[in-house]
């Protein structure tokens, strides 16, 4: 049970704590490992999950610096699109089970709730043990924010003749359907609404997922999902922090637009009031989600050279071809200087998705991939690839127009396509009033315009 | 034990106040249990357990015909007994599920054996199942017909003999929506007859026997909680109705996505919900 510590408490883990503080945590019978478990809240340090100190056992929980780092909730955007990515992401697509107005409105109010809850963490109500417990207890008696995001957006489906909301759906919102080189798996596309997760720990957004599940039974069934992670990295001081690889080696998101920039972001990433879009999309932006599984044992059999050709990218820098020595992946290529292909050809990847040509400006997407890893296929191939989320305040301009270009890249021998589907992701929560999808449904005059 | 708990996240919440992890006030939901008396189980246990003891009763009965019927080399008469025979162990697999090695016996899916329909360790209704359906014959399911028949008279008399303890028959309500929800929501279970909605059904039937029989028991207060789980059983009755066909019901490849919706709604939060019934009646 949980009363009373089991174990002496480890001194090396006590070592940034004054004694003081321990007698008084010691006094309020607090256990080790939620002692050690707040320390960290305490003494940030740079790093990563890693062995706990020594004396230590087998089976002695990793620790980490970070499990009370949280992003914000409330704002005008939703957390989790320009927030930098941590190192574990899940999307989880449902369908809405609601079937009256009052329980869509029900739904959101709901997911408000959780969300709020889950990003900022605390102590889960505790219930008489007779009954179930009202959380799962993965992450302890006292839910960590472990930097999680929850970020919800709905599919074209939720704006069918159910609730009335057809007159509302966003312009460019469609089902998403099979570019050429796709072999979609319905068990893995589409979507009324999609959640995407993402934490510093993957349990963590293990944990977000189950009880947003258990708190929602009759209004959310849950269609697939699709975990990811990326690599970590050392800090290395000094030194620009680099982009993660991919399962195929490269570096993803080299050429990323500048999420820092405001202006930029409110002109590629948001919809903004005043458009061509319905007034309740302000502050939202389309995301797309693909599902792409890597031939990862067929790519670690080609030629480094023809690897970076297909991309265009050098494998171990992540510097653009035509750079010189010592270029970097922050280095912009200069296609107009190459325009017989020379150095990057014209099929490579990062000239096709990124022409850098005035009129490929309207194109821009902000990406936040994961890489996954599932199994074993029957032929005895690895199952793994790359959970491609995207973000931008025009679909069609953005990622369609992007992977019409890439259609046909030499790349494709390597990918294929199995899933995923293409959201709205909602305005976020201004304030302590307001909930998910509150101007979609004030705007359909299912709740009362907010005063 | 509750007291310590409660100090316990108590503490909890102001030390993590202090390290800006602010915990949100008033963390603690005491959900205190019901005092039943255990004298009050008395009356709803037995009769439960005479609910059980027709159920199986009938169950062997049909048992028989049925597999008289595929020994006899009769397809069709076999097919159409398939379905209806199931409906009685449906009712009461929380209580047969005691006896986990006849369960397997009797009721283990293809799936469940590493060699599938080809492993020795297939038996049962689904064996038989596969036979009729797949192959559209009795040829060779004699043997299984053997084990099915004698598998389910066993049963029977272990049944007879078992002192039903109650925290078992009450969680057994929602035991019988995780069966719903775990395998026959996605149509596997009756996967090669497609005779799902006759389980549901029987499925349905024992959960609301159970909730039936305890409902009295419940604090006055509980209203709402009695009407939500009602609703929901109302919920799937509409649904359950439109697919009645005879007897019986049609194929579950017949359910719309929209009727399958609406089961899986009322399914998942029929289990979230009768889960709370062990509490509510105050037993461990």
């Amino acid at each position: 049970m949980i009363d009373e510590p089991d174990s002496p408490v480890r001194e090396p883990r006590l070592k940034p704590y004054s004694p003081v503080r321990r007698d008084i945590l010691k006094a309020l019978g607090l256990n080790a490992l939620a002692l050690a478990g707040m320390m960290a809240g305490v003494a940030p340090r740079p790093g990563l999950a890693r062995e706990p100190a020594a004396g230590g056992n087998v089976a002695t929980a990793p620790v980490s610096d970070r499990t009370a780092e949280k992003q914000p909730f409330l704002g005008e955007h939703q957390a989790g699109v320009v927030t930098p990515r941590p190192a574990c992401g899940m999307v989880a697509s449902f369908d809405v089970l609601a079937q009256t107005p009052d329980e869509l409105v029900r739904l959101f109010r709901t997911l408000t709730e959780r969300t709020r809850f889950l990003m900022e963490g605390g102590t889960p109500p505790v219930r008489d043990p007779r009954f179930p417990p009202t959380d799962s207890g993965i992450l302890g008696p006292v839910v960590i924010p472990d930097n999680l995001t929850v970020t919800v957006s709905v599919g074209s489906s939720l704006f069918d003749g159910r609730f009335g909301l057809g007159p509302f759906r966003p312009k460019y919102l469609e089902r998403m359907t099979a570019f050429p080189n796709d072999a979609l798996n319905a068990d893995l596309c589409h979507g009324d609404l999609s959640i995407q997760l993402c934490a510093n720990t993957a349990d963590t957004t293990i944990h977000a997922l189950r009880d947003i599940v258990k708190n929602l039974p009759d209004l959310l069934w849950l269609r697939w999902k699709q975990e990811g992670a990326v690599p970590v990295l050392p800090e290395v001081p000094d030194r620009p922090a680099e982009s993660a690889r991919n399962f195929l080696g490269f570096r993803d998101g080299s050429a990323n637009p500048d999420a820092n920039d405001t202006a930029l972001m409110n002109r590629i990433l948001w919809v903004q009031r005043g458009g061509e879009e319905p007034e309740w999309m302000a502050g939202g932006t389309y995301q797309a989600v693909r599902i792409i599984r890597n031939f990862v044992e067929r790519w670690d059999r080609t030629p480094l050279r023809e690897q970076e050709r297909i991309f265009g990218r050098a494998r171990d820098s992540g510097a653009p071809l035509d750079g010189g020595p010592g270029a970097s992946e922050f280095d912009v290529p200069d296609f107009g200087r190459d325009p017989d292909g020379v150095h990057t050809p014209h099929d490579s990847h990062i000239r096709l998705a990124n022409p850098r040509t005035p009129e490929s400006e309207t194109n821009l997407i902000l990406r936040r991939p994961f890489n996954y890893s599932n199994g074993v296929t029957k032929s005895g191939q690895l199952d793994m690839g790359l959970l491609f989320i995207c973000y931008q305040a025009n679909l069609l301009n953005g990622f369609i127009t992007v992977q019409r270009r890439l259609d046909g890249e030499p790349l494709e021998e390597y990918i294929k396509p199995v899933g995923g589907g293409y959201f709205f992701t909602l305005p976020g929560v201004r304030d302590e009033n307001d909930f998910f999808a509150r101007p979609l449904l004030a705007a359909a005059h299912l709740v009362p315009a907010a005063g | 034990m509750k007291k310590s708990l409660l100090s316990f996240a108590a503490a909890t919440t102001l030390a993590l106040g202090s390290l800006t992890l602010a915990a949100p006030s008033a963390p603690v939901l005491a959900q205190a249990a019901a005092a039943v008396s255990p004298l009050d189980l008395v009356a709803p246990v037995a009769e439960y357990k005479i609910y059980v003891t027709k159920a199986t009763q009938q169950f062997v009965k049909d048992t028989k015909a049925f597999t008289d019927a595929v020994k006899a080399g009769d397809v069709e008469k076999a097919k159409a007994l398939f379905a209806p025979t199931r409906v009685s162990y449906e009712q009461i697999e929380p209580i047969a599920e005691l006896f986990s090695d006849l369960d397997a016996a009797i009721d283990s899916r293809a799936d469940d054996h590493e060699k599938a329909e080809a492993d020795p360790g297939f038996t049962g209704f689904h064996r038989i199942e596969y036979g009729l359906w797949e192959k559209n014959s009795t040829a060779e399911l004699g043997p299984f017909a053997d084990k099915l028949l004698a598998d389910v008279e066993e049963l029977h008399k272990r049944i007879a003999g078992l002192t039903f303890p109650p925290e078992k028959v009450v969680g057994g309500a929602a035991v019988l929506m995780e069966e719903v929800a775990a395998t026959k929501i996605s149509g596997e279970e009756d996967r090669y007859s497609h005779t799902d909605l006759w389980d549901f059904q029987g499925n349905f039937d024992g959960s609301r026997k159970i909730f039936d029989l305890f409902r009295p028991l419940l604090p006055k207060d509980d209203g709402e909680f009695v009407k939500k789980v009602e609703g929901n059983f109302n919920r799937v009755d509409v649904i359950l109705a439109k697919y009645k066909e005879g007897n019986g019901f049609q194929s579950y490849e017949k359910l719309t996505d929209a009727d399958r919706n609406v089961l899986a709604g009322a399914v998942n939060t029929l289990a979230e919900d009768l889960s709370t019934l062990r509490g509510k009646l105050g037993l461990d």
